[in-house]
């Protein structure tokens, strides 16, 4: 017998060891199976960081204390935006880790249910039917045709709606006052109130009064919006960028820019410290800069107030959905964990700790448990719903918000004209729909 | 008469591999093959395998997620009709070979300077400053130099300012993206050529440069007729690792310009990402690695060939 091993068998063991990553990851695309049957262990994954894991985990105690049988794991996957975030977790299904539940976002819902990732939760809601309905009429109704309309067509329910994010104009009060601005309040501003504002700031602090930038949310949202423009139509099935309305809200900012108040884009404009030392009067956010107003001792120092409209009032809405994954093993825990998220004890629980976005029931949206603590005006975000749009959201929203950002920028910068740069844009939007 | 006996006692002892040349003895074949297996199943596992699961893929038109479709040749055909590769392509190459230019001569003026420098403590300083933001990874490289060069903020805005001078843009206007990029990539990487540039200087013999120093030479003499032939391995060696490392660039201009404005600093694995992971289009994203793969064995192959011609082989 001999020990040892011919040159043709050790090529042919190599050869295995070579086509098993292949069949792996084929096996993995064909089923997308993860966990093995019978586990209680249930997988959520959001957009975020690994050190937001333990917060999130912190966030859902109220699910784990109620489910000790259930292990559950929160995994935050950081991504440049929401729409890159859903590629990633498209891309970890395809490796074969597929999580149970996703908090995905609007920029993401086209791409999952278009490839028949997630399930549909229609018999689960009817076996749960009086607390959903408790939870839907608790909910703006605005909000809850959106999210039927772009996120659950044709009478089916694939995600359950979750918290939201609008935006709105976080302003420094000081600089206001140093430049002898009143602030809107609650009421409306126009965007000639505005530039005139931002004269006043400019020439009487030296502060800009926004970052006018190109995230397609914050900085490009709105000013469309609040000019009856968008970047596609309210079916998303065509580009509508190239519109007068839509010129004139890409040169408004241009022209904001180039009249010095705004910081030049491009570089890495840390809004909120520049806010925090006066250098800057507003900054554009949803929920989640609070926290960095909380962070920076700058919440009595800070009011929440509209944007400012031109043709109307106008603002993006991007909310968080609630998918169950088909290749789920278990799917009663993800059902319990999204029915979990539903509750009231679980929108106070979420609360208290402050949370990045507003709650989807107006009873806790509007609590002291949620507002309390938070800027002055932070009841603007959750009312916003009320006239606001959903963020286009295509299926390959990654590329079509990658297309938009860039012409957006490079017309802030001078590198097209508006006209031009957004007729372009029409195109390429147009070859990806 | 003395009679020299050679008794087994008295002989030297014989070691067992003494003993195993001497019978013409061959270790086991598999004790070879377990030694190269960490390093072969290593390639075989994350290098070749991969390799011929994307030459198979460019043959099919798959999205990750739903099953793949057959498309024969059509992948290869659309590389020549996309227009965005071909100005992809462009735009790598010219990085390429401006990091190439600047590395090379950067790294080899870098590594003279502290090769001179005679206080072992301030050459090891300057030594480890140079290689130091090596080891930075990209993503705080990035942060840090969008600081540095905000059109607004920045430190260089303000120096320029100081001299009247305006600020480019230089992340947001098409003109200046690329050459921020470059400058920034040779920041970062310089020290990793500088130490191989040191390295080969100090394999140069220091006789021969006195030698040439006794027979009259001046000190540029000495540098191009002695140091630079003497040093040519070492050259030839940091022009094709640098080439081939800048032409698979990723990382600053993923985390710093997305590859905008206008494509300006879109490199070609960026394209090839973007297309596989963003628009999920894997099989042209696998017929694209491929041409990256012929591309940079192609030059690879004519640096080799052109190096007959002017590295030394001693």
């Amino acid at each position: 017998m001999s020990s040892s091993i011919s040159r043709r068998r050790a090529l042919q063991l190599f050869g295995l060891a070579a086509a098993l990553p292949a069949a792996a990851s084929l096996a993995a695309c064909s089923s997308g199976g993860s966990g093995s049957s019978g586990s209680r262990k249930l997988t959520f994954v959001f957009y975020g960081n690994a050190s937001q894991q333990k917060a999130v985990q912190a966030e859902y105690s109220g699910f784990v204390k109620a489910n000790p049988k259930v292990q559950f794991a929160a995994q935050g996957i950081a991504a440049q935006n929401w729409a890159g975030f859903a590629n990633t977790v498209a891309t970890r299904i395809a490796g074969g880790a597929a999580p149970d539940v996703i908090d995905i976002a609007t920029e993401g819902l086209g791409i999952f249910r278009s490839k028949k990732l997630i399930e549909d939760l229609e018999t689960n809601i009817s076996k749960d039917k009086a607390a959903i309905d408790d939870y839907y009429a608790d909910i703006d109704p605005t909000y809850k045709k959106w999210s039927d309309e772009y996120g659950n067509p044709g009478g089916k329910t694939y995600y359950m709606p979750g918290g939201f994010n609008t935006v709105c104009l976080y302003c420094n009060k000081d600089v206001f006052a140093q430049a002898g601005v009143d602030l809107p309040g609650t009421d409306d501003w126009t965007w000639d109130d505005f530039e005139a504002a931002a004269e006043k700031i400019k020439s009487k602090t030296g502060a800009y009064i926004l970052p006018f930038g190109s995230a397609q949310f914050t900085d490009i949202m709105p000013w469309l919006l609040s000019n009856g423009a968008s970047t596609l139509n309210e079916s998303w099935t065509k580009p509508v960028i190239d519109s007068p309305e839509a010129i004139e809200a890409a040169e408004f900012c241009k022209s904001m820019v180039d009249k010095g108040y705004s910081p030049k884009p491009g570089g890495n404009f840390d809004a909120a410290t520049q806010l925090a030392q006066g250098k800057l009067a507003a900054l554009a956010g949803g929920r989640w800069p609070t926290i960095d107003m909380i962070r920076l001792k700058l919440v009595d120092k800070v009011q929440i107030v509209k944007m400012p409209k031109k043709k109307q009032l106008g603002t993006p809405i991007g909310w968080d959905a609630f998918p169950i994954l088909t290749s789920s093993q278990n799917k009663d825990d993800a059902w319990s964990f999204i029915k979990y998220l539903t509750t009231k004890e679980a929108g106070q629980d979420f609360a208290k700790v402050g949370g990045t976005n507003i709650p989807a029931r107006k009873s806790i949206a509007l609590s002291d448990t949620f507002l309390n603590g938070a800027p002055k005006g932070s009841e603007l975000l959750y009312q916003a719903a009320s006239y606001a749009t959903p963020v286009p959201s295509p299926n390959r929203g990654a590329e079509s918000q990658q297309a938009v950002e860039q012409t957006w920028l490079k017309i802030l910068t001078g590198g097209v004209a508006a006209d031009a740069g957004l007729k372009q844009l029409s195109t390429t939007l147009a070859g990806l729909l | 008469m003395t009679t020299l006996t050679t008794s087994a006692s008295t002989r030297r002892p014989v070691r067992r591999g003494d003993q195993n040349v001497a019978r013409g003895y061959r270790p086991p074949a598999w004790l070879g093959y377990a030694f190269i297996s960490p390093a072969m199943i290593f390639f075989l596992v994350f290098i070749a395998g991969p390799f011929v699961v994307a030459i198979a893929l460019a043959f099919f038109k798959w999205d990750l997620l739903t099953p793949a479709q057959p498309a024969g040749l059509s992948n290869f055909a659309r590389l020549f009709t996309d227009p965005l590769l071909g100005r992809t392509l462009l735009t790598t190459f010219a990085f390429a070979l401006a990091s190439v230019f600047t590395h090379v001569i950067g790294g080899l003026l870098l590594a003279l300077a502290v090769n001179r420098v005679a206080n072992r403590a301030v050459s090891y300083f300057a030594r480890a400053s140079v290689f130091f933001p090596f080891l930075i990874s990209w993503a705080a490289v990035a942060l840090l130099w969008k600081y540095v060069l905000d059109p607004s903020f920045g430190y260089i805005a303000f120096y320029l300012g100081q001299l009247g001078i305006p600020s480019p843009q230089w992340f947001t206007d098409p003109a200046w993206s690329l050459p921020a990029i470059i400058g920034i990539d040779f920041w970062h990487t310089i020290g990793y050529t500088f130490i191989i540039m040191l390295a080969g200087l100090q394999t140069v013999p220091n006789e021969l440069i006195e030698a040439a120093k006794t027979d009259g030479a001046s000190n540029r003499q000495v540098f191009f007729n002695v140091t630079i032939p003497l040093m040519s391995p070492t050259i030839f060696f940091a022009t094709v690792i640098t080439f081939i490392g800048a032409f698979q660039i990723f990382d600053p201009m993923q985390i710093i310009t997305q590859g905008g404005p206008d494509n300006s600093t879109m490199s070609i694995v960026m394209y090839l990402y973007q297309t596989g992971i963003q628009a999920f289009d894997i099989g042209y994203a696998s017929a694209i690695a491929l041409l990256v793969f012929v591309i940079i064995m192609g030059v690879t192959a004519l640096q080799f060939w052109g190096s007959r011609k002017w590295v030394y082989e001693q």
